[in-house]
This record gives structure tokens, C-alpha cells and sequence, in this order.
């Protein structure tokens, strides 16, 4: 529940060791093998061809084992290769079925019964039943050892908790209870309370559903090493993912490439690729090069600087919606940030107008509460702390610390997508608050893990971080930070946590909805940071190429992409 | 007692012939002098280490901004950072800050660092050449051969190890910079001082009875001092690319808001597609610091060697 998840900050990780290795290989693939369109199996294949469509990101896949991941490059690819019960309807948060056809709930909100779509198989030639759910279900439910640790199990840490023996006390009861296939169609999932959220989860690359025999057979389970520094001895994740999905993998060159081929028995509509490479380039103005020299043909993360210059460029850009929040964190153990007047006066001397229109690509803009606007449960009417010094200056004498001192910190060598350039937004913010009394202690460190770790631990008094929404559900924001207490904020209000614990329970939308505009209400009221910007991430792509739907949770799939021939 | 005492004498065994022979000019050190005055590189070099003295001084009276302030406050976005224009000589950052007044306050930052840097390298080198110089034997092994190691070690890496331990900041980068001076200083003295030891005028006060800490301290260590003074002013110009280099790898860690050449161009590498300027001023500026004290530096040397006397 590390805010900045694992989506960010993995990619800094591995970003380093993949950089020199990226640039040189290129070309490599372009050449199809002889099954073009051999599929008489049905299916939309209007539009299939042999092309290969090259897209870079940031950094390596970690492994391609959904269960054990929660960085957006292992996520972009497994995404391609496996599928969920539900997923998201593309561009959108919307939960859709996706392997599931329809579902219902039980009226305790407890049980939940699937019926599945019928003729899929896994790409060995396995059969997609109920039987597999379930033994996908339970293989995480029984993790054991390092598999238990939340850097590894991220999101069934976060989203059920527990495991069967939980190996550690800090771990709470598993929201998992149990699976039944009831035939081979049907799959009840049991859970051992009302989670409003358990369906929006569903749709996380994290619990798609893998085939059972390769899973034993390539020996998924195998971790050794440590928490911090796994190491995958089973080859599933590496050389044998297999799923249901559009996708499958035909090689992964570590560090340099991971080339997916067109799963040409695939249930749906069937990729209008033949190939699709994937590239670790860390750098940014690398990425943007490659673009430029062809080798690639479209990449992640595109710097907001570079966006002017590759739109007159003729390359196409395209933006995420805003599904993530910036915002600068106070910790409320450290004085004295323990008086609401401080932190009010931080709120007013911040010009957040002017660091987002100086730091941030066009399409950014002020946040006012800790989520984003797409997502149900935003309040239009919270407190807001419109800039103003004057009255900043008047809550410290109020207050009576006229020239408190405080340690602001900001993390280096890092570019997150709602925080383009830390040092930049540092350095203004800095500005506006000496500009009314503060005396400001400069201090930084590296995003991973120095920086998150000196938050997470309650070090660091006034912090700039942010959030990255991982599902459309506001749980996975306001409930993410404020739900439990934790060191990161000192910031105890159990009058909230309670109203955000009815509300993951509430399953009448509009009853969780006035319930999360109400926790906003009182977070805005209670302040325990200023939220300062939504931003929607570029992506950049050579002239021509069609069919990519940006999506707010970076959940896109390349199914539909076509590309110009060269 | 008439062993010459001005700091410009020369560092070599032949000082009492040529001191002998300087008699149209009087003392060495006017000669050198002199000789400075007609070399055009000195001159250039002077003028430019004047002028990187003067802003570093004065640069809150030059400076149209303050380093912090954000005149482009509200023109400036990361696609519109304006180049160089009758209001922004420099152009502006890409916080919208004047780039000139952040070059010139810039220059306080390298001078600050390459004079306490050089004070610090030169002080312990000095002594450390000094305790060689002046008692030889198995001191002067033992210290030569700590020294030694000090200069097996490549000067920056060595820097960014110093860097490291000490932590993020500029009083590490000015500890690292000063630390790799050490051995050179220490060296340069010894060699000097042990040329000095064997001269004619140190026998001379030596066998008049004349004690062994006076003749070190009053007439061999005055008479050892201008190879030092000479490298004194190249170091200022490695301890000015040094610090650049250092904060370039964010080694120094100093607030960001402090301008510093190195770290300003740093930070405007992301920018170097759409606002070349930035990268531009702040490097002249480090090559020109650097450059001034190069000049000098090999004109004092020259200058001051005997043998380049024309």
C-alpha cells in the first residue's frame, strides 16, 4: 500500500542496467514466419498482417508472472499475453467481462459466482475452465516464504490481505476464502467479507488467470533470494508465460528485447500484428531519438519538454486521461506540522498554478483532493487553499511560529508521470514558502529506494510524492493513503478511517460515492498534504499508426494497433 | 645574510648564478614581472581571472535578478523557454529564471570552491612538503610514500569517493577537491625544497652556524615557494572544471536553487532539445573561469623559470 507504487517505481530500478544494452540492438524481427493468415478457426481477422510494431518503455519486464509483480513494464507485457476474468473497457476505468461472461453476487456481497466463456484455450493447447480459476486463484491464496512479501505479492497484499498461514503477524486475514468450480463453466469465489472493490481489482494484470500446466510444469513457484532481490528459478515466468490472451511470447532477450508474436488461436479479435517487439530504452531523450531514427515506432513516457517538438516533428501524441495525483505530504509527527495552521499556511503559500503551468505538459491540472476527477466519489465542493501569502503569512503569526523551520524533501534521478521533474516543482515550491517565513532545509535522495524509504518510515517532514491509480475505484486512492494509519502522514483520524472502511464495504454505488465525497470533505479539512496536479502522460508514435487507446491505468493493449508500412 | 628573500626566485640549484647575473633588472621578481607584461596569454589571462573575481564579488550589484527570482514567471513552460532577448541577455531557465544573473551569481559558487579547495590542498600540501623537505631521510620517505599513493589514484574518481563518503555537498566536493591537491603541492615543495637544501647560500648559512629551522624556515622555503604559487593558480582552474564535473554528476547536493555552472548544466540537459541556450552560458562561463587561471598559471611559470628568460 506504498503510495507511488510499484507501477513507478520499478521502472527507475532496472532503468540503469538496460540502458547501454538498448540502444544497439534494433532492427532484429521484422520478418514473419509463414503463418500469416492461416486461421480458419472464425474470429475477425480483417486487418491481420505480417507487420512488426516496435514500442518502447522504460525498462525490462521484471518476469512475465503476473502474481509476483506490480511495475507497469512487466505489466504492459503480461497484459498482452494473459487475460482476467474482467478487464477494463479500453480508454476507460469500467469494469467489462472479459473471460467471465456475466457474474452475479450473493446479497451478502460474499459470494461471487462467474459463468466463463466456453471454448477458450491457453495458448498449449490446454482448455480455460473453471477448474484453472480456481487453481489460480488458490496457487496465490497459498503463497508461502518470500512469496508472502509485499514487495512480491503486491496486489494480493493489497487487494485480499492475507494468505492461507499467514507467515508473518503483520498480515491481516485473507478477504480470500475459497473457489469452487462448480462445473466447468461456473467458478464461485467465496470471500470472507463485502468488498466493493474485488471486481475492479479482477481486472489488474496481477490476477489474470494462467494455464494450470504450465504453471506446474515450468515451476512458477520456484522463488528464491530475498524479498527485496527475487530470484524466479522456475522458467514459467521467463520463457513459458502462458495465457489465453492476444499474444504470445516468442523471445525475450534481457535487456534488450521481448518479442511477442500474434496468438493466432485466439478466442477474440485476433491482433492485426504479426509481431510486437518491446524495448527497455531508460532514457528519455533516447526514447525520443529512437522514434526519430525509426528504430521504434512508438514509445512511453514522453518527456513534456520533448511534446512541442515531436508534435511539428509529424509524430502523433497521444494522452493518457489523468488518473493520478501529485501532491506535496506532510507528516504530522514532525513538528510543526502538527498544527492545522501550519499546514494551512503551507497550502496557501504553494502557487500550484504556477508549477504546473511551468513544469507540466499541457492537459495537466490543479488538484484540489487527493483523486483524480474521472473517479466516482470526487467532491466538487472540498475545501480549497487558493494561493495566497498574504493570508499564509497571517496563519503563522496565528500560529505563532511566524519563521518555522522545516526539511522539505524531494526525490532525484527520477520522472514520474505526475511528477515530471521533482527538482523542478522542489525548487518553486521552495521559493513560495521562504517567500512567506519559512526557513526551508534542502534535502533529497534517490527515488528508490533511499527516497521511499525515508518516507514510508516517517522521516521526512514535508515530502513531494504522488500516486499512480492502479483501478477505477476511489478506494484505490483516499482508501490507499488515509484508510489505515501509517508513519508516512503521522496522521491519525479514526473517524475517517471508519467512514472508509463503511465505504470499501458499501456496495450501493451512490451510497460510496456521498461516503468517499464526504472523506474528501474531511481530508481537505484536516489536511494532511496539498495535492497539487493531475497529469495526462504522453505517449508518441510515428505518423500512421492507428488503433492505440491510451488508457488512465496504462492498461493498453496492442490488439488493434496497425503501423504504416515502412 | 644575503640569500635573496623575494618569492619569485627560482626553483632551481642555479639561483646564485643567475641571481648573479640578473643585474639589469634588479630583482627576479620584477623581471618576471616584466616578462609577464609583454606576453600577450598572461595578459588575457589576467584580465579574465580579474573578471571572474570582480563578478564573483559584485554579483548582487550586477546581477539584474536575483538567482532565485522568477522574472518568465508565467511565459515559461516546458515548451516555451525564451532564448536570449533585449530584457534576458542569457534568456531564461526553465523555471523562468534570468539565466544571466544565475551565470554571474554562478561565478561565486567556483570561486568559493576553488579558493577553499586550493587554501586546503595547498596548506596540508605544503606542510606535508615541508615536513619532507626539511628533514628528509626516513620522514621524507614516509611521507613521500603515503603521497604516492594519494596520486595513484585518478584525481576524479578519487573526488567522487570522497564525495561519497562524506555525503552529498559542497562542502564534500570542496574537501574531495582539495584532498587530490594535497599530494601535488606536497611534491612540488619537496622536490623544490630539497634543490634548495644543496644551493650554495643554504650551505653557506649552514656552516656560519646559522640553525637548521632558521635556514629551512627563512631562506630555503621563501626560495622553494614558486613552483608552488604556480601551480596555486592551475589548480584554480582544475578546482573550477573539477567542481563543475563533480556538481554535473550531482555530487554536490547543494540546493538546487544555488546557482552553480556545473549543476545548472545538469539540470538543462532535458532541455537541450528546445532551450539550447541554457546549456550554452553556463559552460562558456566554466570554460573561461578555467581558461583565465590556465593563461596565467603557465605565464607565471614561464615567467618565473630562468630558463625561458629570453
Amino acid at each position: 500500500m506504498r503510495p507511488g507504487t510499484r507501477w513507478q517505481h520499478r521502472t527507475a530500478v532496472r532503468a540503469l542496467a538496460v540502458t547501454a544494452a538498448a540502444g544497439l540492438a534494433l532492427s532484429a524481427c521484422s520478418g514473419g514466419s509463414s503463418t500469416a493468415t492461416g486461421d480458419a478457426t472464425g474470429g475477425a481477422t480483417d486487418g491481420a498482417s505480417d507487420a512488426t510494431f516496435i514500442f518502447a518503455g522504460s525498462a525490462d519486464p521484471i518476469t512475465l508472472d503476473g502474481a509476483y509483480v506490480s511495475d507497469g513494464e512487466s505489466l504492459r507485457a503480461i497484459q498482452q499475453i494473459f487475460e482476467g476474468l474482467v478487464t477494463s473497457k479500453p480508454g476507460t476505468t469500467d469494469v467489462i467481462p472479459n473471460l467471465a461472461e456475466s457474474w452475479t453476487t450473493s446479497p451478502d456481497g460474499k459470494t461471487w459466482t462467474f459463468k466463463l466463456k466456453s471454448g477458450v484455450t491457453f495458448t498449449d493447447g490446454t482448455a480455460f475452465d473453471a477448474a484453472a480459476v480456481c487453481t489460480n486463484f488458490d496457487r496465490w491464496y497459498n503463497f508461502k516464504g518470500i512469496q508472502q512479501s509485499a514487495s512480491i505479492a503486491y496486489y494480493w497484499t493489497t487487494v485480499f490481505g492475507g494468505f492461507a498461514k499467514n507467515e508473518d503477524d503483520s498480515l491481516p486475514p485473507s478477504l480470500y476464502s475459497k473457489c469452487e468450480a462448480t462445473d466447468a463453466t461456473t467458478a464461485t469465489i467465496t470471500l470472507t467479507k463485502a468488498s466493493s472493490t474485488f471486481l475492479s481489482a479482477l481486472s489488474l494484470p496481477s490476477f489474470f488467470i494462467a494455464s494450470p500446466k504450465a504453471l506446474t510444469e515450468f515451476k512458477a513457484d520456484e522463488v528464491s533470494g530475498t524479498a527485496d532481490a527475487p530470484v524466479f528459478s522456475g522458467t514459467f515466468g521467463s520463457e513459458h508465460p502462458i495465457g489465453t490472451g492476444p499474444f504470445k511470447l516468442a523471445k525475450w532477450e534481457k535487456g534488450n528485447q521481448l518479442i511477442l508474436e500474434r496468438n493466432d488461436t485466439y478466442w477474440g479479435a485476433k491482433a492485426k500484428i504479426k509481431t510486437l517487439v518491446l524495448k527497455p530504452i531508460a532514457d528519455g531523450p533516447a526514447r525520443r531519438q529512437a522514434l526519430e531514427a525509426g528504430d521504434i515506432d512508438g514509445y512511453d513516457l514522453v518527456d513534456p519538454s520533448d511534446v512541442q517538438a515531436l508534435k511539428d516533428g509529424g509524430y502523433e501524441i497521444l494522452n493518457r486521461p489523468a488518473f493520478n495525483v501529485a501532491y506535496v505530504g506532510f507528516n504530522q509527527a514532525i513538528k510543526p506540522l502538527d498544527n492545522p495552521k501550519v499546514r494551512e499556511a503551507v497550502a496557501y503559500a504553494l502557487n500550484r498554478e504556477n508549477v504546473i503551468k511551468t513544469n507540466y505538459p499541457e492537459g495537466a491540472q490543479v488538484a484540489t483532493q487527493f483523486m483524480p476527477p474521472e473517479v466516482f466519489g470526487y467532491a466538487k465542493d472540498v475545501p480549497t487553499y487558493a494561493y495566497d501569502p498574504a493570508k499564509a503569512k497571517a496563519l503563522l503569526a496565528e500560529a505563532g511560529v511566524p519563521n518555522p523551520t522545516v526539511e522539505f524533501w524531494y526525490p532525484t534521478d527520477v520522472s514520474r508521470p505526475y511528477m515530471p521533474n521533482p527538482e523542478a516543482n522542489y525548487q518553486l515550491f521552495k521559493k513560495d514558502l521562504e517567500a512567506v517565513g519559512f526557513k526551508v532545509t534542502t534535502k533529497s535522495a534517490p527515488w528508490n529506494p533511499d527516497y521511499l524509504n525515508q518516507v514510508d518510515a516517517g522521516k521526512a517532514a514535508i515530502y513531494l510524492l504522488g500516486w499512480t491509480g492502479d483501478f477505477g475505484d476511489p478506494d484505490n486512492f483516499i482508501g490507499t493513503f488515509f484508510q489505515s494509519t501509517q508513519l508516512q502522514w503521522g496522521y491519525k483520524n479514526k473517524d475517517l478511517q471508519s467512514l472508509l472502511d463503511k465505504a470499501e464495504a458499501e456496495t450501493d454505488l451512490a451510497k460510496r460515492t456521498a461516503d468517499y465525497e464526504q472523506a474528501s470533505k474531511v481530508i481537505m479539512t484536516d489536511l494532511p498534504g496539498v495535492p497539487y496536479a493531475h497529469t495526462q502522460p504522453s505517449l508518441a508514435f510515428k505518423a500512421g499508426v492507428t488503433g492505440f487507446v491510451p488508457s488512465p491505468t496504462s492498461s493498453e493493449l496492442f490488439t488493434d494497433v496497425t503501423v504504416p508500412a515502412k | 645574510m644575503t640569500a635573496p628573500h623575494e618569492l619569485g626566485a627560482a626553483a632551481d640549484p642555479r639561483t646564485a648564478m643567475v641571481l648573479a647575473g640578473a643585474e639589469e633588472g634588479g630583482s627576479l621578481g620584477r623581471d618576471a614581472w616584466r616578462r609577464l607584461r609583454r606576453d600577450p596569454a598572461a595578459v588575457v589571462g589576467f584580465v579574465l581571472v580579474v573578471l571572474f573575481v570582480a563578478v564573483a564579488v559584485l554579483a548582487p550589484w550586477l546581477a539584474p535578478y536575483g538567482p532565485t527570482d522568477t522574472p518568465g514567471q508565467g511565459t515559461v513552460t516546458p515548451t516555451n523557454i525564451p532564448g536570449p532577448s533585449a530584457e534576458h541577455w542569457m534568456g531564461l531557465d526553465n523555471l523562468g529564471r534570468d539565466e544571466l544573473s544565475r551565470v554571474l551569481y554562478g561565478a561565486r559558487q567556483s570561486l568559493i570552491i576553488g579558493v577553499v579547495s586550493l587554501l586546503l590542498g595547498a596548506t596540508v600540501g605544503i606542510l606535508l612538503g615541508l615536513l619532507a623537505g626539511a628533514f628528509g631521510g626516513w620522514v621524507d620517505n614516509i611521507v613521500m610514500r603515503v603521497v604516492d599513493m594519494m596520486l595513484a589514484v585518478p584525481q576524479l574518481l578519487f573526488a567522487i569517493a570522497v564525495a561519497a563518503m562524506l555525503g552529498q555537498s559542497l562542502t564534500s566536493v570542496m574537501i574531495a577537491i582539495g584532498v587530490t591537491n594535497v599530494p601535488v603541492f606536497a611534491r612540488i615543495l619537496r622536490g623544490s625544497m630539497l634543490a634548495q637544501r644543496g644551493s650554495d647560500y643554504a650551505l653557506a648559512a649552514t656552516s656560519l652556524g646559522v640553525r637548521r629551522r632558521f635556514v629551512v624556515l627563512r631562506h630555503v622555503l621563501p626560495n622553494s615557494l614558486s613552483p608552488v604559487i604556480v601551480q596555486g593558480t592551475l589548480a584554480l582552474a582544475t578546482a573550477i572544471i573539477d567542481a563543475a564535473g563533480l556538481s554535473f554528476l550531482g555530487l554536490s547536493g547543494s540546493d538546487p536553487g544555488v546557482p552553480e555552472w556545473g549543476r545548472m548544466l545538469s539540470e538543462t540537459q532535458r532541455f537541450l532539445a528546445s532551450a539550447f541556450h541554457l546549456a550554452v552560458f553556463p559552460g562558456l562561463a566554466i570554460v573561461f573561469a578555467a581558461l583565465g587561471f590556465t593563461l596565467l598559471g603557465e605565464s607565471l611559470r614561464e615567467a618565473l623559470d630562468p630558463k625561458y628568460r629570453r
